[in-house]
């Protein structure tokens, strides 16, 4: 062993390695230790206030409403994805030159920038000249003002959210309904086995990891949503779709109160680290016991 | 005996005729059943081609909205195919702001991006995947937590950062942060550590450079996973609009979805003619590659999903 | 062309010893096969000799060169792994010629060589497709072929034919012994099959838990095993052992202790007649297996279950019979497994009948 073969796999991992303990390791301590000030970014003095951000977070009006904004976002998103692409699935799983067709429609909004898509939609969910507005109008509804109103608004964004992610959440069940070994159909229709109870007892079990692991990283998507909102309302109106990454960015970037805005970060980062722990066991069992 | 042969072939002769009745009824049964299965059939395929409709439909307003004029983009009920195609709404949506720096500029964080990936994540995962050495426990550590982080959690202490590196404003700014990946590595050092050992054996005893080795025999190996991740990386990176916004004031610097959904602070109206040509820049080339390789996409991100 | 010695040879991983203080040598152009139950340290000394794995202690000598600094590549040596180990994203002319390549030699040449190694192994046609296109039978010529083509001093294979069927699997048993009659070469090669090992070595060794029991050809090793470990490893049945006091009716006298004692099932005889003197047992046939040219029965008496093996004769049918094994077919072991090959004499008795049920 030569002193360059025991200082070769040091080599290979350093480049990556600064980067990450650059961009993602430090400034995660920075932005704790940033949680302890009151700063305004361009005078010189950072004042320590201890946990008073955190404090002053709690207790305010504004960040409680964005909380339960994300919260309910998250949990219609994640809810309405992952059922609607189960069945989806179950529908589609077929292989055929049509099948395919129609699984390649559902996954194209996946890989369409954020951008595209808020703007698409927003111009879909014009309440005058929108096209949402005018096929509910031939269903003989009323129009809906979608984005412009506080009642309709989230939901819209939820909408949105469903549409781009079923696409993708759907293929995964597919390709975790192809991974079942079909002698287990075969086994159970000898068995005279209903099909519900094909579904139930046999089917949704083998795919309960493929279900956790499309909740979870769902959950985590959605809590960092910030593309639709920064497109589509602005947080708007009145701060019914406001959520934590958009309102950490407001704060930041518009009112300057950089303390203020990394207690909300440390917040996010907390419900995030939990559930991406949960995600990495997750992930891990998969990937050693496949 | 004769009678016991009697009683058989009567009853024999019973059984034709009652046979021949439940023969009559099954076929009646069979060809309700198959036309019960035609219906399903037809029901099955039109909702299929329904769905279609609810994700292609909203592509297909977009192309049609950016051919339009804008009186034309407010009439109820709405037109589907304009009068004539306003072919001027992308010249007008292209001359709203420097769309070649724009462009260029995409083209060169995304690409950047991919090249420092592939020279930091190769080497790497080959490392984690294939030498025992001290500490590599600990650094693989350093991997994993930042698999755990998102970038859009942590973009205020990097924008400190980068502003105290001068960074902010430049390419560099915008590349560095993602020079390597987390992801990329997980996933590379996955698939090294599945190539059996006789492999790299049978390699050593041809007398084989540890380089070449990695180079001609295991890379090889791994391009499925490679493209991959590539695919991956570019689509995440072409389409990224946070990270640009936050990291650049500068409009010498900003990306293409960041042009794009600026079209629409331009003037008060909503010019939606203008907005979707804008858009269809943005997403025609994604569009394109993704038909041409479809499936290849798909499986690509799949595959990061599943394993 | 090359004499390998192992001198005080010990391997260990970790706390674990695999291999301790092994003396071997292996003669010059000697097809050598390496045999043992798995996890005996056959392999870890096969790739000792290759480099793959470095000795904890001792000397490995390739001729008249001490390899132990030597790497992998420089020592000469090939070697074809159980799964072949074939180059997935190369041809089959890549995979023959990485090995030149890597050691400069001139395309000219390089391609002269393998045109010759792939018209021996008959390869010709397949030269330009991928490995996962071709049979097992052709993935095993390649992995040969990009083994000879180095024209090394010894070729090493590590178990090569467990991966065919059964048929392949024979014809290549043959071509192998062909090849290295061909070539000359030092072979040295690994198998947990004894059947394998008797059938192409020349020179067999067997090893268990990391210990050469013994070190011989195929012939002596069968007829005059080292200890009771060899005697019960090779064969087809194995040799019949059983305990000293087991052995009702055996009547020895013996000046050193014995401690089992055994016999070849194709030395037995079943229902002999009166004249036949030896060693008689009586017992119940409980399976019959007929292989055509060969019988083989498994008998249950009260020294326990033993086989009994028979040529070009007709299927005995009775339940019940007697089975006479001649004294001098009869091998005593000692108390801890050592051949006794002396200081043992049987008693002789004509009507030694004991046992029946």
């Amino acid at each position: 062993m030569t002193l360059w073969h025991k200082l070769r796999p040091y080599g290979m991992v350093a480049p990556a390695i600064i980067i990450f303990s650059l961009f993602f390791i430090y400034p995660i301590f920075y932005m704790m230790y940033l949680s302890l000030f009151d700063w305004n970014f361009v005078s010189p003095t950072k004042t320590y206030v201890g946990l008073q951000n955190f404090a002053d977070l709690l207790a305010d009006e504004d960040f409680r409403k964005v909380l339960s904004n994300t919260t309910i976002y998250t949990v219609l998103t994640v809810t309405l994805t992952t059922g609607l692409a189960l069945l989806l699935a179950l529908w589609l799983n077929r292989k055929s030159f049509f099948h395919g067709f129609v699984q390649g429609a559902i996954f194209s909004p996946h890989i369409i920038s954020l951008v595209s898509i808020s703007l698409l939609w927003s111009w879909l969910m014009d309440p005058e000249y929108g096209l949402l507005n005018w096929v509910i109008g031939l269903a003989g509804f009323e129009k809906l003002q979608w984005l412009s109103h506080p009642g309709t608004s989230l939901v819209s964004l939820v909408m949105v959210a469903v549409w781009k992610g079923l696409g993708y959440n759907a293929l995964v069940f597919i390709a975790g309904l192809q991974s079942i070994p079909a002698d287990i159909y075969e086994a159970a229709s000898l068995d005279r086995s209903k099909p519900w109870t094909t579904f139930s007892k046999l089917i949704l079990p083998m795919l309960s990891p493929t279900i956790f692991f499309l909740v979870i990283i769902n959950m985590i998507g959605s809590f960092q949503v910030f593309e639709t909102i920064a497109i589509m309302t602005q947080g708007g109106p009145v701060n019914s779709t406001s959520t934590l990454v958009y309102y950490i960015y407001e704060y930041g970037f518009r009112f300057f109160k950089i303390g203020y805005a990394s207690a909300s970060g440390v917040i996010l980062l907390v419900i995030v680290g939990i559930l991406t722990i949960i995600y990495f066991k997750l992930l891990s069992n998969r990937v050693h016991y496949r | 005996m004769l009678k016991a042969v009697n009683r058989t072939i009567g009853s024999a002769s019973i059984g034709t005729a009652a046979e021949g009745k439940r023969a009559d009824v099954r076929s009646g049964k069979a060809v309700l059943r198959k036309a019960l299965r035609a219906v399903l059939q037809v029901i099955n395929v039109a909702g299929m081609l329904g769905l279609v409709l609810v994700f292609a439909m909203p592509f297909v307003w977009m192309i049609s909205t950016s051919l339009k004029t804008l009186p034309e983009t407010m009439i109820f009920p709405p037109v589907w195919i304009p009068e004539n195609f306003v072919w001027q709404n992308y010249a007008d949506a292209w001359n709203t702001g420097p769309f070649l720096s724009y462009f260029v500029n995409s083209v060169v964080i995304a690409v950047g991006i991919l090249i420092l990936q592939m020279l930091t994540i190769i080497p790497a995962s080959f490392a984690f995947a294939r030498y025992k050495f001290k500490g590599s426990g600990f650094l693989f550590g350093i991997v994993m937590v930042t698999l755990m982080i998102p970038a859009q959690l942590i973009f205020l202490p990097v924008y400190l950062e980068l502003s105290a590196f001068k960074l902010l404003n430049t390419h560099l700014g915008l590349i560095l942060p993602f020079a390597s990946s987390a992801f990329g590595i997980f996933l590379l050092r996955q698939a090294f550590m599945q190539i059996s050992d006789e492999l790299i054996e049978a390699a050593r005893l041809d007398q084989a450079a540890e380089w070449k080795i990695i180079v001609q025999i295991m890379v090889p190996m791994v391009k499925p996973v490679l493209v991959t991740f590539a695919l991956f990386s570019f689509i995440a990176h072409w389409n990224d609009y946070f990270w640009p916004l936050v990291m650049t004031t500068n409009e010498t610097a900003r990306t293409l979805p960041l042009g794009i959904a600026k079209i629409r602070d331009v003037e008060g109206v909503a010019t939606w003619n203008t907005l979707m040509a804008g858009n269809l820049i943005l997403v025609a080339p994604i569009l394109v590659v993704f038909f041409l390789s479809q499936r290849q996409i798909i499986k690509a991100f799949v595959y990061n999903g599943v394993k | 062309m090359a004499k390998i010695e192992l001198k005080n040879i010990s391997k260990k991983f970790k706390d674990d010893t695999v291999i301790q203080n092994l003396n071997l040598t292996i003669k010059d152009g000697s097809f050598t096969v390496l045999v043992g139950p798995s996890g005996c340290g056959k392999s870890t000394t096969l790739r000792m000799v290759a480099g793959l794995e470095k000795q904890s202690d001792g000397e490995i000598w390739i001729d008249d060169t001490c390899v132990n600094d030597t790497p992998p590549g420089m020592r000469d040596v090939a070697m074809v792994f159980q799964n072949y180990a074939l180059y997935p994203t190369m041809s089959v002319r890549g995979n023959i010629e990485f090995g030149l390549k890597n050691r400069g030699v001139a395309r000219g040449e390089r391609d002269k060589l393998v045109k010759d190694i792939s018209e021996i192994v008959g390869l010709t046609p397949h030269l330009d497709k991928k490995p996962q296109n071709l049979s097992g039978g052709q993935r095993q010529r390649v992995a040969l072929a990009r083994a000879m083509v180095k024209q090394p001093k010894v070729f090493i294979l590590d178990e090569p034919l467990s991966n065919l069927d059964a048929k392949l699997r024979n014809q290549m048993r043959t071509e192998l012994i062909q090849l290295h009659k061909r070539l000359g070469t030092t072979f040295v090669y690994v198998t947990h099959d004894q059947v394998e090992a008797m059938s192409m070595g020349d020179e067999i060794v067997v090893m268990n838990k990391g210990v050469i029991q013994q070190a011989d050809s195929p012939m002596k090793l069968y007829h005059d095993p080292e200890n009771l470990f060899t005697a019960e490893f090779i064969g087809t049945p194995a040799m019949n052992t059983m305990q000293m006091r087991d052995a009702q009716g055996l009547d020895i006298q013996a000046s050193v202790g014995i401690g089992y004692v055994g016999f070849r099932p194709e030395q037995a005889l079943i229902n002999a007649g009166p004249d036949s003197e030896g060693y008689t047992v009586e017992g119940e046939i409980l399976t019959r297996e007929s292989l055509g040219a060969e019988q083989i029965y498994q008998i249950q008496s009260r020294s326990g279950v033993f086989f009994v093996k028979t040529f070009l004769a007709p299927v005995v049918t009775a339940d019940h019979v007697k089975v006479t094994i001649p004294y001098e077919h009869l091998y005593y072991f000692g108390l801890s497994g050592e051949r006794l090959r002396s200081g043992v004499q049987a008693n002789r008795k004509q009507l030694a009948t004991v046992g029946g049920i």
